[in-house]
């Protein structure tokens, strides 16, 4: 007999959920983490006395307790946890902003509709009309690509705010570039457009220490620094894992969530790494400011999407990073959320990997500074200037992205081209996570039930 | 078992299922899904803590066997009346 049934690789959401349904079932399941600690990109560090968290703007797809169909309650049901018991924050307002336009929305499409009403008037059917189209969409049937900017082109006829609508879904889960898969906007706009963004109660760690403790009750184990080397295959089969320190451990199946090209090359099946790395990557930068200076700044807004182009050009930038668009989060502006002191601002944008990772360490750190605040500059034109009552600050780039998470080139939304059944050549071997195509927190968790109901329980 | 124990057991899964599940005016001869408002990957769970509980193997296209609550009672009424 095997070691394990199932060996899950990475301990991050998508590989945890994945655990859950396992070991909920009865499955011999063990998650191997090349961390010390749970979240893959969802996790956390601490700094100067702050737990500061690396990924988590907001999670989407806010639902209350009680609407059974909606995918956030869907998956509390599906890992046998109480969403009664789950304490929610919803957003305030966010803010999508254009030269010369800006919308706002909430959890509550009424005000979406409302801006767009004053800010495009000719357009506000085709706004309603769209929503319904997306609201009767199926985005998980399989079909082949369709684009989403030949789609929205149709429906809204109106280039600016096709973009405006387009920037947040993009940012938040787009591994194409310049254009998605419609099924994937039907996905992202429901999750942020349609039910919205929140947070949990607590931080991300209350989040991971609660899954992993409910996969251990299941009868789950998960082990930490344990860095897979290669899988053990025979014909096309696996039939184990290899650690790093040479342990090697059997099972009937594996569940990785390593990304499309690093599951290959563990795997050692033949794939295009290029064509299958996404380019889309971002450099983050956290900043810690005194609550003192909140009201010299504009700070009402969970979160705005900006852009100081006329167009928007969703792509891997020329250079290290395109400060001209991106996000500014504010973590602490939700509702029911007492005023942190220092409190976050987050600023994130497009920074191209290849030119990060050929730096040397004196280059790459002069680079951060000059980017960091060519950016902070942007952002101060849309906030007002904060950059000089920075109590702390620190970054991350691309770089950053791809050693600790894994994911080829930084690509935080995975490869371009997903495997939407999680099958893999080797029939015993699966992908979750976001090279299949869902997205944000509960997507990926989504995607690690889908994966082992489909192919791991039956 | 009973009828009226299998009964008891399904609706036990389903409320271990869903803390939002509502029997108060459940009728056992309409589609479980529809009056529960419970989706595939919920009648999944219902099938598979069937055969953690009682080592029973459902076969997929037996599945519409347990669309109601009685049609449920029929079918496994067999299968377990030695548990």
């Amino acid at each position: 007999m095997a070691d394990y049934q199932l060996i899950i690789i990475g301990g991050g959401l998508s590989g945890l959920a994945a655990g859950i349904r396992a070991a909920r079932f009865g499955r011999k399941a063990l998650i191997l983490e090349q961390h010390w600690q749970p979240g893959g990109l969802n996790s956390y560090y601490f700094r100067n006395g702050h737990l500061l968290e690396t990924g988590l703007h907001a999670m989407t797809n806010f639902a209350p307790p009680g609407v059974k169909h909606a995918p956030l309650n869907r998956l509390f049901r599906q890992l046998k946890l109480s969403r009664r018991e789950f304490a929610t924050h919803e957003q305030l307002r966010s803010e999508v902003v254009f030269p010369g336009r800006s919308l706002c929305f909430s959890n509550d499409l009424a005000l979406l509709t409302e801006e767009i009403n004053r800010q495009f008037p000719d357009s506000v059917d085709d706004f309603q009309r769209l929503v319904k189209q997306v609201r009767e969409y199926d985005p998980f049937a399989v079909r082949p690509w369709r684009s989403t900017r030949e789609f929205l082109s149709a429906v809204l006829g109106n280039r600016q705010l096709e973009d405006m609508l387009l920037l947040p879904l993009m940012v938040y889960g787009s591994s194409e570039e310049h254009d998605m898969d419609l099924g994937q906007f039907v996905i992202m706009f429901q999750a942020i457009f349609l039910e919205g963004f929140f947070r949990p109660g607590e931080t991300i760690r209350e989040l991971l220490d609660m899954l992993v403790s409910h996969y251990k009750e299941f009868g789950g184990e998960i082990r930490y620094r344990a860095r897979v080397a290669r899988l053990v295959k025979n014909g096309d089969r696996v039939t184990g894992v290899i650690l790093e320190d040479g342990e090697e451990l059997s099972c009937d199946a594996v569940l990785s969530t390593a990304g499309l090209p690093g599951t290959a090359r563990l795997a050692d099946w033949p794939l295009d790494q290029d064509a299958h790395s996404g380019r889309m990557s971002f450099m983050e930068t956290v900043n810690l400011v005194p609550s003192a200076r909140r009201l010299s700044l504009k700070n009402d807004r969970t979160i705005i999407f900006y852009n100081r182009n006329e167009n928007l050009s969703y792509c891997r930038p020329g250079e290290a990073l395109d400060p001209t668009w991106g996000v500014i989060c504010f973590p602490d502006n939700f509702q029911g959320l007492p005023q942190a002191d220092p409190f976050q601002i987050r600023i994130t944008n497009a920074a191209n990997y290849a030119v990060w990772k050929a730096a040397d360490q004196e280059t790459y750190s002069r680079m951060k500074e000059k980017w960091r605040a060519r950016s902070a500059a942007e952002a101060g034109k849309i906030i007002g200037n904060y950059q000089q009552d920075v109590v702390y600050v620190n970054s991350f780039t691309p770089v950053t992205i791809e050693r600790f998470t894994s994911k080829a080139w930084g690509a935080v939304y995975g490869s371009p081209i997903k495997f939407k059944d999680g099958r893999t050549p080797l029939v015993n071997l699966f992908l979750a996570g976001t090279d299949q195509g869902y997205l944000g927190i509960v997507g990926s968790m989504l995607s690690g039930v889908t994966i082992v109901n489909q192919h791991l329980l039956t | 078992m009973t009828r009226d124990e299998i009964r008891d057991v399904i609706l036990e899964i389903i409320e271990d299922i869903d803390e939002d599940a509502d029997f108060d005016s459940l009728d056992a001869d309409q589609p479980l899904r529809d009056q529960l408002d419970l989706d595939s990957m919920d009648f999944l769970d219902i099938v598979m803590e069937l055969r953690k509980r009682y080592k029973l193997q459902i076969p997929e296209e037996e599945y519409p066997e347990l669309s109601t609550l009685n049609s449920c009672v029929n079918y496994l009424e067999p299968k377990l009346k030695d548990s």
